[in-house]
């Protein structure tokens, strides 16, 4: 089998936010993501993660994947989470290289 | 005289009482770095098994009241919801040092209503044996939503101002009224009182969320006693007028609240236990599902400083001093 190059965005936001990140992610041409429960510390206040009770959950913070098949769809996601989330809120994005199976199954334009 | 000294006692009494004493234990063992940690998922269900029994037990009995009763209680629970966020307002204003989206924010929250809170005022009054309508605690959306709202549309006027002298403000009004009725603790509360409206819901409210009701609000105020000493490092960084605010407003809200309850006990026959839930949902600040929504409506406040001052100085008062101190002007005004 061979790995082809492909693009990762990691996408770290307050839970709040995923759903307009994933809606996104969906009008860029990505076949599907990853939301995953993050917790640690950035430049405000320390998220905690699940394992402890929060009364108020919605401010705990997700990590966010989505793998394409090119930078520019890539670039784009993370463009647009910036220009549309994050003038208001708190978040990072960045991008990784990765290497993929079935190439298929990861979409972009 | 009489009143201060009755007033002590019975302050000195609440504080044995296993309520309070599970949410200042929770703050001991948070301040001791305590491991003790009660996952996310069980203070969720503790909540849904709170607001579902209140709301069965509402329901249950609204099948016998007269409704048309409620119409003036729950028009002053509107108005007493936007007065507090007006005056909030207001009064961060003349404050120094306060950001104007914070004070909105905090004021907004401090308007909207605490699903805990209103938990712990029942177990109180059936503790003291004083009758409320079984609808009373169905007053909290009538408080909680209008105040929301009114702080999201006035902060986003102010912000539209500041930004460019004006214009068309788009507050999505609707949106918010349907996140408020979406969150946990409100849809367990409305989804209860169908169920005891509607269904011969009586032998599951006895046999299960009646007798687990005390335990799970014993550990729910663990939880918010543990958040609470968490929450006062935060509030340590923003302005000490938080403090201050968070820590006499729950007893202004609540007068204010006591007095249209007293009108309506004159007006419609309101009973003294209806006004002491008006009176305290006026005092509560929402800890639940009041953040998220103004944290989307208001992105540019600073969440520190309102929950910060909700849930470590706001909820402590509302439960430890603004409950015994309505229980005891009731049991004075109305001599029960």
């Amino acid at each position: 089998m061979t790995y082809h190059k492909a693009k990762k965005v990691v996408i770290i936001a307050e839970k709040m936010l995923s759903e307009k990140i994933c809606r996104i992610i969906d009008a860029s041409g990505a076949r599907g993501y990853t939301v995953v429960p993050a917790g640690g510390r950035g430049a405000h206040h320390k998220h905690y993660t699940s394992e402890r009770a929060s009364v108020v959950d919605d401010f705990a913070t997700v990590r966010i994947e989505v793998v394409v098949n090119n930078k520019t769809t890539a670039e784009e996601i993370g463009n647009q989470v910036v220009e549309q989330c994050f003038d208001k809120y708190s978040g990072i994005v960045y991008l990784e290289d990765v290497e993929v199976l079935r190439p298929g199954k990861f979409g972009g334009k | 005289m009489d009143f201060l000294a009755d007033f002590f006692i019975r302050f000195l009494v609440q504080f044995q009482s296993p309520t309070l004493g599970f949410l200042i234990g929770g703050m001991l063992i948070a301040a001791l770095g305590s491991k003790l940690k009660i996952p996310n998922p069980i203070y969720q269900f503790v909540v849904f098994m709170l607001l579902m029994k209140i709301g069965l037990n509402g329901g249950i009995e609204i099948r016998e009241a007269n409704l048309f009763a409620m119409a003036l209680p729950a028009f002053f629970s509107i108005l007493i919801g936007l007065a507090i966020v007006r005056v909030g307002i207001a009064i961060f204003g003349l404050l120094p040092g306060v950001n104007s989206a914070d004070g909105f924010a905090t004021a907004g929250l401090f308007g909207a209503v605490s699903a805990s809170t209103l938990a712990v005022a029942i177990v109180m009054l059936e503790e003291e044996a004083i009758a409320f309508e079984a609808w009373a605690p169905a007053l909290y959306p009538f408080m909680d939503i209008p105040a929301l709202i009114l702080a999201i549309v006035m902060a986003n006027i102010h912000m539209k101002k500041e930004e460019n002298g004006g214009g068309e403000v788009d507050v999505n009004v609707w949106g918010i009224v349907k996140e408020s009725l979406r969150g946990s603790a409100l849809s367990a509360l409305l989804l209860g009182l169908a169920l005891g409206l509607f269904t011969n819901s009586g032998s599951v409210l006895e046999s299960f969320y009646e007798p687990l009701f005390r335990g799970f609000l014993s550990i729910l105020m663990l939880i918010m006693g543990m958040e609470a000493y968490d929450r006062i490092k935060e509030l340590r960084s923003v302005a000490h007028w938080y403090a201050i605010y968070a820590g006499f407003a729950p007893l202004l809200h609540g007068l204010i609240a006591f007095g249209l309850g007293y009108i309506a006990h004159l007006l419609v026959g309101f009973s003294p236990g209806g006004v002491i839930i008006l009176s305290v949902i006026a005092s509560s600040n929402s800890d639940i599902s009041g953040p998220p929504t103004l944290r989307a409506g208001i992105p540019s406040a600073n969440p520190s400083s309102y929950i910060g001052a909700s849930t470590s100085v706001g909820t402590p008062v509302a439960i430890a001093v603004a409950i015994p101190l309505f229980i005891a002007l009731a049991q004075i005004v109305f001599d029960i």
